[in-house]
């Protein structure tokens, strides 16, 4: 009999190099920074210490603020096709380095390196080109001259895509004359610590670019600081309302990419083993550590048994395992506190009375791991069908009308993204037009693209990112 | 002669109404005083009941029978004239400064009204993504959108005030309070416009009663803030709202495809091509 199991093909990390601690980015320089405190920052999949970095204190911030109002005096002297050559050449750079930054990547947060390498990397310096294009068409984008970048730009981002992340900020808030100060998540640092040294490499001038990492506290002097003019924020929608509420007093542009519970609605006259795949690629994509991820399988009823089968069996296909393998299609949670978070939740979903299936697999010995999950008889009420949960858990409900699944899908706070899965254009449409949703994916989910705008309705935030409509969310109307 | 004297009264989904709270406030013009409703917090309530279906009923009409909707109101202002005249010099202006207003409240009148049914399109796009996928995006209007409005007693700032939401398919509760009549008077050329009851509710009173009620009302997608308010003012009005992320706009644009941006949301959709 033929053996079909998959040979392991590890990607190799010696074409990274990490420093055992690092400082913060100010200035167009490394330096060591006033606050003596610093976060060990380790490899979710392994648990093993990567590197030191330094948390970023008030003071920190203050000297962050001093450089970038350095830089803008610069940046701004500069005409939008001199801003487009230095986002042009990170570009390259990305490109040229991308190897290496897709291993440090998966190192570093856990993601399997066929994501980092074939999704993240391409991702970030396609982001980077399409800006660049941006910086000298600014009159032309909206068609008008009453545009203005806003100055100083403080920028917070999280865990789940670090360097896509840092891309979606940066690029477009450079592209419009804005000079940046970053915070990258506490857990996932190192690929924004690299990045810092390419805009050493491209000649970036000193100020341009900032970057402070730390926690929460360093994300909130970065907030308070008077002299910033536009907070840009992806996160939870906890964290979106405290930066709406701390900046009440100040007249600041904002940005909030925040939470999302998204439905992916499956119709009976679906593409069904399309659907399958999509849904799963829907959830299980990084994880669910994606705040668009389709979280809520919204099933018609008379389809329900054949299409939970098809799914667990595709479930059952996943592999689980070494974020640097090759093969590896699900891979770590991203920390210790999140895998917690994903459990307890889990957990309260049986209690409620939801049933469960998960892919059986064997879990590493060490790091953080959960297995693909999938609820049904849940429902619309239990907190597994409500909150967003960041993890490779999906929640089924199912509808009979057209209508009622407009229904389901929309009682939500959230309002960020959401998936159609029907053969009827017609049927497409018409739904598209009553989902209260920034991004619509029909029949096809999780697609992103740089000229593509991004971003929610409701309590998943205000502003867009990507495309035509992101220049807006660095430009202010005069 | 003994005059018949008007009671002006809150115009609230598509219907007169008097504060329930049985309230008013006096406003003294040049020549004459009025007593008019002092909305209470459970007007603003109702309000936003009747902004809500007003809202659906407002977006669902097609963009060209917006236009028709808008056309029509400026003829039932235009037909008007005098009276607006009348009020804006009882409010103290000229006669040719008021007669001046009003021409200016009509051409902004005219140029929303063209905009209801073009917008979309200077703000839309297919965007030319990497692959073998069809994407668009277009826009939708937020919904129940508040608006503050200016204290000058000038009809086209009133207008240019609630127009730029109204246009884009929100509906809109429109607050008034030193030019309460104006907006008052307003709400009858509105009743008699064919705009679907509670798409355009005009109010009055003192927004200073109101700041916490307004802010944080949850069904209230949007404020914008066309008057100038303290600093303090606008802090409690950014912390009630960052409760549900309400948008809050303050000093928006009026004029030029900028005006309308506020009120808007972004919806991308995508699809695969093939075969």
């Amino acid at each position: 009999m033929n053996n079909w199991e998959y040979a392991e093909s590890v990607e190799s990390t010696s074409i990274v190099n990490i420093e055992k601690k690092y400082g913060i980015f100010i200035d167009g320089k490394f330096q060591t920074a006033n606050s003596k405190k610093f976060i060990k920052t380790v490899s979710p999949s392994t648990e093993e210490l990567l590197s030191s970095v330094t948390v970023g204190n008030k003071n920190d911030i203050n000297d962050a603020v001093e450089s970038a109002k350095e830089g803008l005096k610069i940046w701004t002297k500069f005409s939008g096709t001199e801003r487009a050559k230095y986002l042009f050449k990170l570009a390259r750079l990305i490109q040229e380095r991308s190897r290496e930054f897709a291993v440090l990547e998966s190192i570093d947060g856990g993601k399997p390196i066929k994501e980092s390498r074939d999704f993240d990397l391409p991702q970030v310096a396609a982001n980077f080109f399409y800006f660049a294009g941006w910086a000298d068409k600014l009159e032309l984008s909206w068609n008008t001259k009453g545009l203005k970048p806003y100055g100083i730009v403080g920028q917070i981002i999280p865990w789940n895509f670090p360097l896509l992340m840092l891309s979606w900020k940066v690029a477009p808030a450079l592209a419009t004359g804005n000079v940046v100060i970053l915070k990258p998540a506490e857990s996932t640092p190192l690929t924004a610590l690299l990045f810092a040294e390419l805009c050493q490499e491209v000649g970036l001038p000193p100020g341009v670019f900032n970057l402070v990492t730390g926690d929460g506290t360093t994300g909130a002097a970065l907030v308070q600081h008077p002299d910033i003019s536009k907070i840009a924020f992806t996160g939870s929608t906890a964290v979106g309302k405290y930066i709406q509420n701390e900046t009440a007093e100040r007249d600041i542009g904002l940005t909030l990419e925040l939470g999302g519970k998204a439905a992916n609605i499956v119709f009976n006259d679906a593409a069904i083993d399309q659907a399958v795949e999509g849904v799963v690629n829907g959830i299980f994509f990084n994880q669910g550590h994606v705040c668009c991820a389709g979280s809520r399988l919204v099933l018609q009823e008379d389809i329900h048994d054949e299409f939970v089968s098809k799914l667990e069996k595709r479930m059952q296909s996943l592999r689980l395992g070494n974020p640097l393998d090759k093969n590896t299609d699900i891979g770590a949670i991203n920390s210790k506190d999140q895998l917690d978070k994903i459990s307890k939740l889990v957990n309260e979903g049986i209690e409620e009375g939801g049933s469960i299936f998960q892919t059986e697999c064997e879990l590493p010995q060490n790091g953080f791991w959960f297995k693909p999950t999938l609820f049904t008889n849940a429902q619309p009420s239990y907190r597994i069908a409500r909150e967003e949960i960041f993890g490779p858990v999906l929640t089924t409900l199912t509808f009979r009308t057209p209508e009622e699944a407009i229904e389901i899908s929309n009682n939500t706070e959230y309002g960020l993204s959401a998936g159609i899965w029907t053969e009827k254009g017609s049927k497409i449409l018409w739904v598209a037009d009553r989902l209260q949703a920034g991004v619509i994916w029909a029949n096809t989910f999780n697609k992103f693209d740089p000229s593509s705008p991004f971003g929610g309705y409701k309590e998943s935030g205000f502003g867009r990112e990507g495309g035509r409509h992101g220049l807006l969310s660095y430009l202010k109307v005069q | 002669m003994n005059e018949i004297k008007k009671t002006y009264k809150n115009y609230v989904g598509g219907k007169y109404v008097r504060s329930e709270s049985g309230k008013t406030f006096r406003i003294e013009l040049k020549n004459d005083f009025y007593e008019v409703p002092l909305t209470s917090r459970k007007d603003i309530r109702d309000a936003v009941v009747a902004a809500k279906k007003g809202f659906n009923d407002w977006q669902k009409l097609t963009p060209y029978n917006k236009t028709q909707v808008l056309y029509r109101l400026s003829e039932m202002l235009e037909g008007n004239f005098e009276t607006y005249q009348q009020i804006l010099q009882d409010a103290g202006l000229t006669k040719a400064k008021a007669s001046d207003d009003i021409h200016k409240a009509l051409d902004s009148l005219i140029w929303y009204a063209g905009m209801a049914d073009k917008w979309e399109q200077m703000t839309g796009n297919l965007n030319p993504v990497s692959g073998d996928f069809f994407n668009i995006s277009h826009q939708e209007a937020l919904g129940v959108v508040f608006t503050l409005n200016s204290n000058e007693q000038s009809l086209n700032k009133l207008l240019l005030n609630m127009l730029p939401a109204l246009t884009t398919g929100c509906s809109v509760i429109s607050f008034n309070e030193d030019n309460s009549i104006l907006a008052l008077k307003l709400a009858e050329d509105i009743n008699n416009s064919d705009l679907p009851g509670g798409a355009l509710n005009i109010m009055s009173g003192k927004f200073e009663l109101l700041i916490d009620d307004v802010s944080n009302h949850v069904e209230i997608t949007a404020m914008a803030i066309y008057k100038e308010i303290t600093i303090k003012e606008k802090t409690i009005i950014r912390q009630n709202a960052s409760k549900s992320l309400k948008r809050i706009f303050v000093n928006p644009p009026t004029s030029g495809l900028e005006a309308l941006l506020p009120f808007i949301d972004t919806k991308t959709v995508w699809h695969p091509k093939g075969r």
